[in-house]
């Protein structure tokens, strides 16, 4: 009897330490219950689906990143910059498809330099992108002299702001496609399982012949072609480019991802992880909503959330470091 | 082997290029801006320096002992509010001596709560630190309900406050004696205590301290705490200067700190690094900032230079090392 009790405890532990945000998930879901509010119809969940979208997009690319073992905190900066870019461009007359390309392309530039600055020169990648989403802030600062920048063409609002097939938002699309994307990415092909290799453990890929240096670089690169979407589809949804868009972006996202299940270790989690761990924090701002309560308790119990479960991953790692 | 034997202006100009750099371009806006050596522009930059030099001091600590520290942000915000709203229930001395222990326990509550979950990489230590910025940041929200506080609405005497904010003995301001003496103190802590120079061993090697018997999770808890004051004192400075405190007060001072550590030429590898030079640092990015108003340039133009600096170091630190 005591032996059943010990392995379900210990079964228990495995759901917790694995994924701490599906029980997030599911206490946030029980504590609705005994409040009357809309929170179970079709509407809200399509609506919380809608508004995670956009980080959500930024999550997929950082999760490449972070399988690899880095992380990218200047997606925050790349958010904006994209979007500013977009914005700037259509405003000049260009055509969409022209703008949303050059958004891209200044997301693989800025993914290409901070590629080149971890994993080329080896630096360490959290404080060198923390400065760079700094650099890239008082870029858009410049660019837009800090005022919101709006769009002149209404078609460029349609893009994040239509509705198919009945009600779906376009936003939940996007997220979905690009999810089924990089789900396969990350599973399927050879680079997706490299990263996973390199994340793992970085000289044992290098001398097992995989190219370490291009793949973690690429993952870079993805990293930062995903925030500049994301940035596009954000200005689209706003129908503004703004510099403040990505203040908390970047640390957010980041953090999200860990929450999910995504160890910043590397080697571990995956998208659907990602999904899962950034859907937690839109979840936990509209039951906030919901019960009334004022955005700093959310940023009070996003900071919680944070340390919580961040703070589990490192405990479950110092665990398997003393059992080695 | 040619590389080391090159000259020792060479080596001297590969270690401190940031440095170098920094200061050639002070020299060069003296020149064509006579306005920058005046007294009155001095006067200014060390009036408006505070309370960078605290925070930075305290992130240096962090930093030698391999570690970082993102919740300042949240300490200032939260210790400066509260030291304000002190002032009236228990006098400014009260209330100063609450705002340093309360700095004190946020600090060692991080450093607590880093050790007891067995963070050890950078990477956790930035992400639980800001984790916790939050949370006191909200917690500053909470109390303030978002208003800002003016000391000179206070019935009680704010001598201490003013004095500290812009009293000034010839033209050097009174804060800067303060700092000099907390510096000195510092900087003797740093370099002849067994506590101090166990920060530089954890930051070297964290195993290797951890089996010559130095406790690393002390050591931890020690910077945190240190940061923490430093935080405080920082805040109570910013207090004083502005006389006003609101719970967003210390939104961008976890960069500028970092900044400032790590054009110094401290590594943020850890272990190496020193209080001095950190100072350097500080004063470096303070004039920096001064030469590019002088020179016209916008605000948000010095927000691309500083992150292009702190890029441009980390990534020239770090090619020393390689």
């Amino acid at each position: 009897m005591t032996m059943s009790i010990k392995s379900i405890s210990k079964s228990i532990w495995k759901v917790i330490s694995k994924q701490g945000a599906v029980l997030a998930i599911l206490a946030l879901m029980i504590l609705m219950l005994f409040f009357n509010t809309n929170f179970y119809t079709a509407y809200n969940w399509l609506d919380m689906l809608r508004s995670a979208a956009i980080l959500e997009i930024v999550a997929f690319g950082v999760t490449v990143a972070v399988i690899c073992g880095a992380c990218d905190l200047s997606v925050g900066g790349t958010l904006s910059f994209g979007g500013i870019i977009a914005v700037l461009l259509i405003n000049a007359g260009y055509p969409i498809w022209l703008a949303f390309a050059a958004a891209l392309a200044t997301g693989a530039l800025v993914g290409f330099v901070n590629g080149f600055l971890v994993v080329h020169q080896k630096t360490e990648p959290f404080i060198i992108t923390l400065g760079m989403g700094m650099l890239l802030k008082g870029v858009c600062q410049v660019l837009t002299d800090a005022r919101p920048l709006p769009s002149k063409v209404p078609e460029f609002m349609m893009i994040s702001n239509s509705k198919v097939i009945g009600s779906i938002p376009s936003l939940v699309v996007y997220m979905v496609v690009l999810f089924g994307i990089f789900y396969y990415l990350m599973r399927f092909t050879s680079f997706g399982r490299n990263c996973y290799a390199i994340g793992g453990n970085y000289e044992v890929a290098k001398y097992s012949g995989i190219k370490v240096v291009p793949i973690k670089w690429t993952a870079f690169v993805i990293s930062g072609i995903t925030a500049a979407l994301a940035g596009v589809l954000l200005a689209s949804r706003m129908n503004t480019g703004s510099s403040v868009y990505g203040d908390t972006t970047g640390m957010l996202v980041n953090c999200g991802v860990v929450i999910g299940g995504t160890s910043f270790a590397g080697g571990v989690g995956g998208i659907r992880e990602s999904f899962i761990g950034l859907f937690v924090i839109q979840m936990l701002t509209n039951v906030m909503s919901m019960l009334g309560l004022d955005s700093y308790y959310q940023k009070l119990f996003e900071g919680i959330l944070i340390v919580l479960i961040i703070g589990l991953d490192c405990f479950v790692r110092m665990r398997k470091r003393e059992r080695v | 082997m040619k590389r080391y034997t090159s000259t020792s202006l060479g080596n001297f100009l590969k270690n401190n290029l940031v440095l170098v750099g920094i200061v050639v371009l002070i020299v060069v806006t003296a020149i064509i801006e006579p306005k920058f050596v005046s007294e009155a522009n001095l006067t200014n930059v060390m009036r408006q320096l505070w309370p960078l030099p605290f925070i930075a001091l305290g992130m240096t600590f962090v930093i030698i002992g391999g570690f970082i520290d993102l919740s300042v942000v949240g300490m200032i915000s939260l210790a400066g509010v509260v030291t304000a709203s002190l002032i009236d229930p228990l006098g400014q001395v009260g209330a100063i001596l609450c705002g340093i222990l309360l700095g004190a326990l946020m600090g060692y509550l991080n450093g607590r709560i880093l050790t007891s979950v067995g963070a050890m990489i950078q990477a956790e230590v930035l992400f639980i630190t800001y984790g916790m910025s939050s949370i006191y940041t909200a917690i500053a929200l909470l109390l303030t309900n978002a208003e800002t506080i003016r000391i000179a609405r206070n019935t009680k005497p704010i001598t201490i406050f003013t004095t500290l904010g812009s009293g000034t003995v010839g033209m050097v301001p009174v804060v800067l004696f303060v700092f000099i003496v907390l510096l000195v103190f510092m900087h003797l802590f740093y370099t002849k205590t067994l506590a101090g120079r166990g920060i530089s061993l954890m930051g070297g090697n964290k195993d290797a301290a951890f089996l010559t018997g130095y406790n690393v999770k002390r050591g931890m808890r020690l910077v945190y705490t240190i940061s923490g004051i430093m935080s405080a004192m920082g805040a109570i400075s910013l207090v004083s200067r502005v006389t006003t405190a609101t719970a967003t007060s210390g939104i961008g001072y976890e960069t500028n700190a970092i900044l400032c550590v790590v054009v110094g030429g401290t590594s943020l590898r850890g272990g190496k690094g020193s209080v001095l030079r950190t100072m350097l640092g500080v004063l470096l990015v303070v004039l920096l900032g001064n030469c590019m108003n002088l020179l016209g340039l916008s605000t948000y133009m010095q927000t691309v230079m500083r992150g292009a600096v702190l890029v441009t170091a980390i990534w020239l630190d770090n090619r020393k090392e390689l």
